[in-house]
């Protein structure tokens, strides 16, 4: 099996978060053994956030870097172990609201595909950047 | 318009006592009713507000890099001019995101009125000693709010980060380099270590305010050549304007560097993550706009007999309620930002004020409704970019994350319930 990188970076649809990763340095750390859950926003969820976004956050790697381990949750958990809860610790520091009571939603994102396994951990792909808060 | 009908016909209409701004928020409208009137005195009042908040956020900076803790600081008021051609990170050629199509030094009209004032050209002490000058007073009564209400907001890492052993080593070690030979100072330092900590962390709300309103001062004078250029059609575009600035710079850094003899004292640095939305824009908005702190000479306050609340979250002297009346006595800061704006008032504002109540005699009065009719746009562009941020998209098909944005608009709008607040006030064009 791949890691949770490889699994990005092979699907394609993740691009602007595979340059994200990239430019805030986490690589090594996605790559590491983790184990890892990733709520992993696809390119769609990126262009949604207004223009300059990415651009002042690309510019400035450890805020760049705090937004996306907000989407990094320590340990594996898979929809049927956060069903079980209602909010997880990001590896930021701030929770995340999990519900699983109607659909699969984590804060104010949907998730689109649960489950995804990796030798390191497991992503969710959700269709909205989660902000802390 | 078809975001509007979408949603009236998704949720039944609210029950809130300010049920029209809740359904005027839910269609993307802001708590300011939208008219021409209104738009054109929130942009005219933010072009008044930009030129010396470019003298504010210099000014900010230069007290929190350089005087530092000069325990006499006398000058801090006179900018040098390394901090006048400081460039804006957000405006000018090399701007790291431009948002201001203007200049990166400081603005030509700020610089004409430092050297004028309202009287005549002559050295700067005489203008500041006649307090014919941009009043720094206000930004620091800002600040101060910061530095007081820090702990409780619940916003950002920054209030935290300032009880941490990493910041009060950072900060020993830019306060014994500052001090070092200054042997009285550094006795004082060994036998009074907290009081100069607390200073310390005071400045570093300079450099936090200084770096939250870098980016405003040129997003003002953007809103303002737009409108004169005929780009804005409403308050709506106005607002949106401001949500959308929100996230480009969300996540500019927030820091505290002090410069000591040519080094740089990193005392809270770019790594720590700390940004512009977190740690300073929300913190800012919930301090100064919300609560502040009864500001001395307006009002007197009985606190035994519960005047003041006795919790800070519950303070409510910001300028969404207050009331804006005339003192004319030096030293009351809301007052000292009026006078400031007064310079600046673009000409169709001045024909503006004019035309009403007293004409030129209570111009601050009227300015100071404006500012607050202004800051409720602002506030508004705040609320709907944590929705953005946090909640649900306006027109998004399920009931359920609908109601949960209305829920929030709700949870905001209950903070105007109380009648100090001007939300009912600002929805009629008479209230000036």
């Amino acid at each position: 099996m791949a890691d949770i990188v490889d699994i990005a970076v092979s699907a394609g649809s993740f691009q602007t978060l595979v340059t994200a990763v990239k430019a805030a340095g986490l690589v090594d750390t996605l790559k590491s053994p983790g184990p890892f859950t990733v709520f992993a926003p696809t390119d769609d969820a990126f262009a949604k956030l207004p223009p300059g976004t990415i651009q002042t956050l690309v510019q400035n790697i450890p805020q760049l870097a705090r937004i996306l381990t907000f989407h990094v949750v320590s340990g594996k958990l898979m929809k049927a172990d956060l069903a079980k809860l209602s909010s997880v610790i990001s590896v930021e520091g701030s929770p995340i609201k999990i519900d699983c009571s109607d659909g699969f939603e984590v804060k104010n994102a949907t998730v689109v595909a649960p489950d995804i396994e990796a030798d390191n951990g497991v992503i969710h792909v959700i269709d909205t950047v989660i902000l802390m808060g | 318009m078809t975001i509007a009908t979408e949603t009236k016909a998704k949720l039944p209409p609210s029950k809130h006592e300010f049920a029209d701004v809740i359904h005027r928020l839910e269609a993307g409208g802001a708590m300011l009713p939208d008219t021409p009137e209104n738009l054109m005195q929130i942009i005219g009042i933010y072009k008044a507000y930009a030129v010396p908040m470019d003298f504010y956020w210099r000014d900010l900076l230069y007290i929190a890099e350089r005087v530092f803790l000069d325990p006499f600081p006398f000058f801090k008021y006179f900018i040098p001019k390394e901090y006048l051609e400081l460039h804006n990170h957000y405006a000018g050629d090399d701007a790291d995101l431009r948002i201001w199509r203007g200049e990166a030094t400081a603005h030509p009209e700020l610089l004409e009125f430092m050297e004028k004032g309202e009287t005549l050209k002559m050295p700067k002490l005489l203008h500041h000693w006649l307090h014919d000058r941009v009043n720094m007073e206000f930004a620091e009564e800002c600040m101060r709010a910061m530095l007081w209400h820090g702990k409780d907001m619940g916003w950002g890492q920054f209030d935290p980060y300032l009880d941490s052993e990493e910041y009060i080593a950072n900060a020993d070690k830019a306060i014994k380099a500052y001090f070092k030979y200054n042997p009285v100072m550094m006795a004082l330092y060994k036998a009074f270590p907290d009081l100069f900590l607390e200073q310390c962390r005071q400045m570093s709300y300079y450099s936090n305010l200084g770096l939250f309103w870098e980016i405003m001062a040129p997003v003002f004078f953007e809103m303002s050549d737009i409108y004169d250029e005929g780009g804005f059609k409403g308050v709506p575009d106005a607002m949106n304007f401001l949500v959308n600035g929100i996230f480009a710079i969300a996540g500019r850094p927030i820091y505290h560097h002090v410069y000591i003899r040519g080094e740089c004292y990193e005392i809270i640095p770019k790594s720590k993550g700390f940004m512009w939305l977190y740690e300073a824009a929300l913190p800012y908005v919930e301090a100064v706009f919300y609560r502040t702190s009864p500001f001395r000479g307006t009002k007197s306050y009985n606190a035994q007999a519960k005047q003041v609340p006795d919790h800070q979250k519950d303070f409510h002297y910001g300028i969404l309620y207050a009331d804006v009346f005339p003192v004319g006595t030096a030293g009351i800061p809301p007052t000292l930002l009026m006078q400031d704006m007064l310079h600046f008032l673009p000409p169709y504002l001045v024909d503006y004020y004019h035309q009403h109540c007293r004409g030129e005699d209570d111009m601050l009065i009227q300015l100071g409704i404006t500012f607050q009719r202004s800051m409720y746009c602002v506030t508004s562009a705040v609320i709907q970019a944590l929705r953005t941020a946090l909640l649900y998209p306006l027109d998004d098909p399920n009931p359920k994350h609908l109601q949960a944005n209305r829920a929030f608009f709700e949870a905001q709008i209950d903070r105007f319930k109380r009648p100090e607040a001007r939300l009912r006030n600002i929805q009629s064009h008479n209230y000036r």
